[in-house]
């Protein structure tokens, strides 16, 4: 497997406060990586510093094949305005944006991609639709048409299922599963534990002033999860009542 | 009737006002458009009384004259802006904060100013204009204002578009997020002071910000909502022209405001996204989401 990006000694976090120390990681192409942790633990933090929005306080970043010209992003849907007077299609097409030319449109070659997407992230039939009348879920899967419109060889996702229903989730959740087919990157960021056994096969656990990175079934331990503030005693041993792990190497 | 628009049109002053007005509009209604949409709307009324001391101090040392306008305005108006930015960025003010307390200051500045220096200007004409007596200077100024605004327009209209529907995306997109950011100021606060002198800088925002609320009222799209600001903003320039000179006595800048704020309340009315549509029903589309058939299983 082809390294896209590789992490080197990463200290994150603000100059008051050390979120974890001397982190490396390489990320392969085809990998999902789950970034766990409880609030304020630096998740979406980490993300920042991917994408080069945030400078790490130490560390190196090095792309092996180059910086790629797009990263794939969805940030938190907070942080998006749900009243501007845009068109499901055209939000889509932004994902393409830097085939535009200064004054002209999108080819006929783009025009059918955009259309692509929108059919796959099962929002065609609203794509002339103004946002204010789209549900939280439809919006959310507009957004991931957007990202496929990117096609970039690392996509990162911030708490994309945070306020999707189930059968959402799920129909997104097959379209990450594509895109680790073809041998993208993707690092999902989630606070729920579900998507993870099933969907992601290396977790990055945040928390506690420390990170673990490793293949799921190693990281996801009722001792780890408790020692990073993820659970609480009492929680683990509910969740893995069964057996130790069973949970886990059931999925894995 | 006809007679009256015939006598109107025959006065020099008021076809340079129709004129300037007209291309005022043409620069003033994508900025305004912009504002209302990226939720600066009140900002851009701070940044109207920012420029304030800058104009004032401008006036004071160098006499009225559109240089020392220019010069003092975009001094004062880009200082508190970028001001603005940098207290929004390392203190705990958020930017609305940060930018009312500056404006305020240059505002008890300006006018502590002009009133020391006793100036020859009433202050009414800072603060409200004088469309009737607009001189080739100021024709000048407000048709290169318009030339830069159109310009910039044509270069930034998409990035501005990403950065003001989703502004984390954009920033992810590109190395330097804050060149549209602080264009779009520059050209703010231009066009704040290509207006001043037609309408004073209390009524420039009303021009700026009535015609783009109500063209919300309208328009689902980009384009639509640009169109029909501009359309908003020229019909109220020359039907508040009209008035102010049908009826005696009554100052220009306020009358194109009002008509704007008549365009605004009947558009709240009657607009399919305000009072006469429904924000809310749409919804609706939650209760009833597509269903999603995947390609292997559709049959044609």
């Amino acid at each position: 497997m082809s390294v896209i990006l590789r992490i080197r000694d990463l200290t994150l976090g603000y100059p008051n406060l050390t979120l974890f120390r001397r982190l490396s990681i390489e990320i392969e192409a085809g990998t999902t990586l789950a970034v766990l942790g409880a609030n304020g633990s630096g998740k979406s933090t980490f993300v920042k510093v991917l994408l080069g929005l945030i400078p790490p306080l130490s560390g190196q970043l090095t792309w092996p094949k180059g910086r790629p010209h797009e990263i794939g992003y969805l940030a938190q849907m907070t942080e998006f305005d749900r009243r501007f007077p845009i068109r499901v299609r055209d939000l889509v097409s932004m994902g393409a944006w830097r085939g535009f030319g200064l004054w002209s449109g999108l080819d006929r070659a783009s025009r059918a991609r955009v259309a692509a997407a929108l059919d796959e992230a099962g929002v065609l039939p609203l794509a002339e639709r103004p946002l204010h009348m789209l549900s939280g879920g439809q919006l959310q899967r507009a957004l991931f048409a957007r990202v496929m419109l990117q096609d970039a060889p690392l996509i990162l996702l911030d708490e994309p299922f945070a306020a999707v229903d189930q059968s959402t989730e799920e129909h997104l959740l097959s379209i990450m599963a594509r895109w680790r087919r073809e041998g993208r990157a993707v690092g999902l960021v989630v606070h729920d534990l579900s998507p993870v056994l099933d969907h992601c096969n290396q977790v990055l656990l945040l928390g506690g002033g420390a990170a673990t990175h490793g293949a799921t079934e190693s990281v996801l331990t009722p001792e780890r999860l408790v020692a990073h503030g993820y659970l609480s005693k009492s929680q683990a041993a509910w969740m893995f009542r069964d057996s130790a792990a069973s949970a886990v190497s059931r999925c894995a | 009737m006809l007679e009256l628009f015939a006598e109107m049109w025959s006065f020099a002053f008021m076809r340079r006002a129709f004129v300037a007005t007209t291309v005022l509009s043409i620069s003033i209604a994508p900025v305004g458009a912009f504002l209302v949409l990226r939720r600066l709307s009140l900002a851009g009324e701070a940044m109207a009384h920012a420029v304030t001391p800058g104009i004032v101090i401008g006036f004071v040392m160098a006499g009225m004259s559109v240089a020392s306008l220019l010069a003092g305005g975009l001094i004062a108006g880009i200082g508190v802006a970028s001001l603005a930015a940098l207290l929004a960025r390392r203190t705990i003010l958020r930017s609305d904060a940060s930018l009312a307390s500056l404006y305020l200051i240059a505002l008890a500045a300006g006018i502590f100013i002009l009133s020391a220096a006793g100036s020859a200007v009433p202050l009414q004409s800072f603060l409200f204009g004088s469309i009737l007596g607009i001189d080739d200077p100021s024709m000048l100024l407000l048709g290169g204002v318009a030339t830069v605004t159109l310009a910039s327009f044509a270069v930034l209209l998409r990035p501005l578009i990403v950065s003001t529907c989703d502004p984390v995306f954009f920033e992810s997109q590109t190395r330097r997020p804050w060149v549209v950011e602080q264009g779009f100021m520059l050209l703010l606060v231009l066009n704040l002071l290509a207006a001043f002198k037609t309408l004073g800088t209390l009524m420039a925002v009303g021009l700026m910000i009535l015609p783009a609320t109500a063209a919300r009222y309208w328009a689902s799209t980009i384009t639509g909502q640009l169109a029909v600001g501009f359309a908003f903003a020229l019909s109220s320039c020359w039907i508040g022209l009209t008035l102010s000179y049908l009826l005696p006595e009554t100052p220009s800048g306020p009358a194109i405001v009002l008509v704007a704020g008549c365009l605004f309340l009947i558009s709240l009315l009657f607009g399919p996204l305000g009072f006469g549509g429904s924000l809310r029903s749409p919804s609706g589309a939650e209760a009833s989401p597509v269903p999603w058939i995947p390609p292997e299983r559709r049959t044609p």
